[in-house]
């Protein structure tokens, strides 16, 4: 399937031209800001709760950390948007290039690991910090993040094609 | 004056960096950048929900167990600087030279000095039977700061592939001079 005809209509709509060629910070360099912002809070606390189940810092009652998820759903509202405006930038960069789907279904799997973890722990019935089978999942999150970042970032380096346009 | 310690900085590292080759072989930039992010991650992670516990969030975790996270939050700060000492010992004047750069460490200072008042002036008051649910308003507004002052400082690093200084090959002689920021010149 050809999908350059809508690369190329997507490229040349408004919206697209201004994330990338707009002079303006709040432009490409702001949305970039907000995305390194969001994966912060979403990442960092996901790591946090991770690094909770496998022993670190065991004084924290487990459920009471699901005070912090708001902020995870926040940050991750964050970087879908930014990360869809960022791709509205540059679509044929990331939609030609495997790492990127790598990417999503990286990221797909932390966030669903993550919500199996917070059911497990975040009701109160389970402690859950000594159970083997949670802290796996723990670990197969923090390697579905690790990942996630540098599909992420290798997303500069390994493109094939910059635009459809030209 | 700063000028020409920017300037022999500049010089000096490329003269005798000792990273340089290795940071330029094909994946070593890449994945110095991936591990600095997640250097950010765990530092946002750990700092991060620290300074959020003290405003006020999950109040029913006591402040001195959420502070054993910070030893992580320290473990991604030592991360971060050790790669982002690669990157400025391999492109040296892409940051020496770099407004956007100058206010990261600017806001690394702030938010080290920071950390240092909140150990010097509320540590002990915190970690009190009584007061360890909630922080007195002394620790709260340093949380803020701490908080505010890491955003700025992930903001300015992503800022600076924008403020990159002009054409610096390092086949060109006067390129030291050349690459001197534009707004100074």
């Amino acid at each position: 399937m050809n999908i350059d005809p809508f690369l190329i209509w997507l490229e040349s709509t408004a919206l697209s031209q201004w994330v990338v060629g707009s002079p303006s910070l709040l432009a490409f360099p702001g949305i970039l800001s907000l995305h390194a912002i969001g994966m912060g809070f979403a990442v960092g606390i996901c790591l946090a709760l991770d690094l909770r189940i496998l022993g670190v810092a065991p004084g924290v009652q487990i459920a009471e950390m699901r005070r912090f998820v708001p902020i995870v759903w926040v940050a991750f509202w964050i970087n879908a948007i930014s990360g869809v405006l960022l791709l509205i930038g540059y679509p044929t960069k990331a939609l030609t290039n495997p790492v990127f789907y790598l990417k999503l279904v990286l990221i797909g799997v932390g966030l669903w690991l993550f919500r199996r973890i917070g059911r497990r722990v975040f009701d109160g019935t389970d402690d859950g910090a000594e159970s083997p089978q949670l802290q796996k999942l723990a670990i197969v999150s923090m390697v579905c993040w690790i990942g996630a970042i540098t599909a992420g970032r290798f997303l500069a380096y390994t493109y094939s094609r910059l635009t459809a346009l030209d | 004056m700063l000028r020409d310690l920017q300037i022999w900085l500049v010089k000096s590292i490329v003269a005798h960096s000792p990273v340089a080759d290795l940071m330029h072989t094909a994946w070593a930039w890449p994945i110095a950048e991936s591990v600095h992010f997640l250097g950010l991650c765990m530092l946002i992670g750990c700092i991060g929900t620290f300074d959020l516990r003290l405003l006020g969030v999950a109040k029913r975790v006591p402040i001195a167990a959420m502070h054993r996270l910070i030893p992580f939050g320290i473990l991604g700060f030592v991360i971060n600087v050790s790669s982002g000492v690669l990157f400025v010992l391999t492109e040296p004047d892409q940051y020496i030279y770099n407004s956007s750069f100058h206010i990261k460490l600017l806001f690394l200072a702030i938010a080290g000095l920071n950390a240092g008042m909140f150990y010097l002036s509320s540590y002990r008051q915190v970690f009190t039977a009584q007061a360890s649910l909630n922080a007195p308003l002394r620790a709260k507004v340093i949380a803020a700061i701490s908080l505010s002052a890491w955003v700025t400082v992930i903001v300015a690093g992503r800022l600076i592939t924008f403020y990159r200084p002009g054409p610096c090959s390092p086949q060109d002689t006067t390129w030291v001079l050349q690459c001197f920021p534009k707004n100074q010149r």
